[in-house]
């Protein structure tokens, strides 16, 4: 872990800011229907299969999107069929004919320096891509 | 402890779309913890910033000892378009006087979570993420250092420490 200290003014008492050094791809999985899902049961059921931790970040009425920790996206890509399979067997999840999963590349790191502080943004990802 | 409110906001909460296992798991910590407690689970908010806001100010003129907010605490719209909207920590920094956060960044450079601790009259205020795990360990994490009467800055380090520990860095 690495810490960032900045001792706060005014009505801030302290602040820190802290960089997690995780590999993580992003998996979402759209056309589906969901209402109802329990997340904590999807995240069980897919660390199982993919043997790596698994969050679900975003969920619409069609789409669920999750971290994946540690794991190559082609992992994922091969995996697909059989993903949406066990998806379709979740509490609150629909699939449709046209469910699929799309993976992102593993994130890519920043160098935490070099980006500016302005504009101002609570997203340094954000500040990153506009600091030329 | 003895009156407790649960807020938790996000559209897909709030339209079923998934169940609010969260609220769930904290009035569990907290009546283990503090049996006479009266703990309230108020409706879910949509991510609207002034709407958890203006909520937050109503709720504190009914006096509780604790509030907490769950969800919205990354970056979210900010940095994705097909992500929620994420606004809690925002919200409790334009309410909060005295508060003390921590925000934890991928190294990709996204906000993964920010916490926010903070008192405002006779209510302490915190969030938690939404995630089931980081909103389990963040809790824990408060109730072991409100328990044990830690400062707010070292209530909000200990959540802080707890939510990171749910990220499996370095393995």
């Amino acid at each position: 872990m690495i810490y960032k200290f900045r001792r706060g003014k005014g009505k801030v008492m302290d602040q820190e800011y802290i960089i997690a050094h995780a590999d993580k791809s992003v998996m979402k999985i759209s056309g589906l229907r969901v209402k109802g899902l329990n997340t904590k049961k999807l995240e069980q059921i897919l660390m199982e299969k993919l043997h790596t931790v698994v969050r679900v970040i975003g969920v619409t009425g069609e789409s669920i999107e999750m971290d994946a920790y540690d794991i190559e996206p082609d992992q994922v890509r091969k995996n697909e069929k059989g993903l949406i399979e066990i998806l379709a067997l979740t509490e609150g999840i629909t699939a449709t004919e046209v469910a699929q999963i799309s993976c992102s590349e593993k994130i890519v790191e920043v160098i935490y320096d070099q980006i500016p502080e302005k504009p101002i943004s609570a997203c340094a990802k954000e500040r990153w891509i506009k600091r030329s | 402890m003895k009156k407790v409110y649960i807020l938790p906001t996000g559209d897909e909460i709030q339209n079923g779309t998934v169940l609010d296992l969260d609220s769930v798991e904290i009035m569990s910590q907290i009546i283990s913890m503090y049996p006479k407690a009266e703990v309230t689970r108020i409706s879910p908010l949509k991510d609207e910033e002034d709407v958890i806001f203006q909520k937050i100010q109503s709720l504190v003129k009914l006096k509780p000892d604790l509030l907490i907010l769950i969800g919205g605490s990354g970056g979210g719209h900010r940095h994705s378009n097909s992500l929620g909207k994420d606004f809690t920590h925002t919200a409790l920094d334009r309410y909060l006087d005295q508060k003390s956060s921590r925000e934890i960044y991928g190294k990709n450079g996204h906000l993964w979570c920010k916490l926010v601790c903070g008192k405002k009259e006779s209510t302490l205020i915190i969030n938690v993420p939404g995630p089931y795990e980081e909103a389990k360990a963040a809790t824990e994490a408060f109730l072991k250092a409100f328990s044990e009467a830690y400062s707010i800055e070292n209530i909000c380090k200990a959540m802080a420490q707890a939510v990171y520990d749910q990220y499996p860095v370095g393995v």
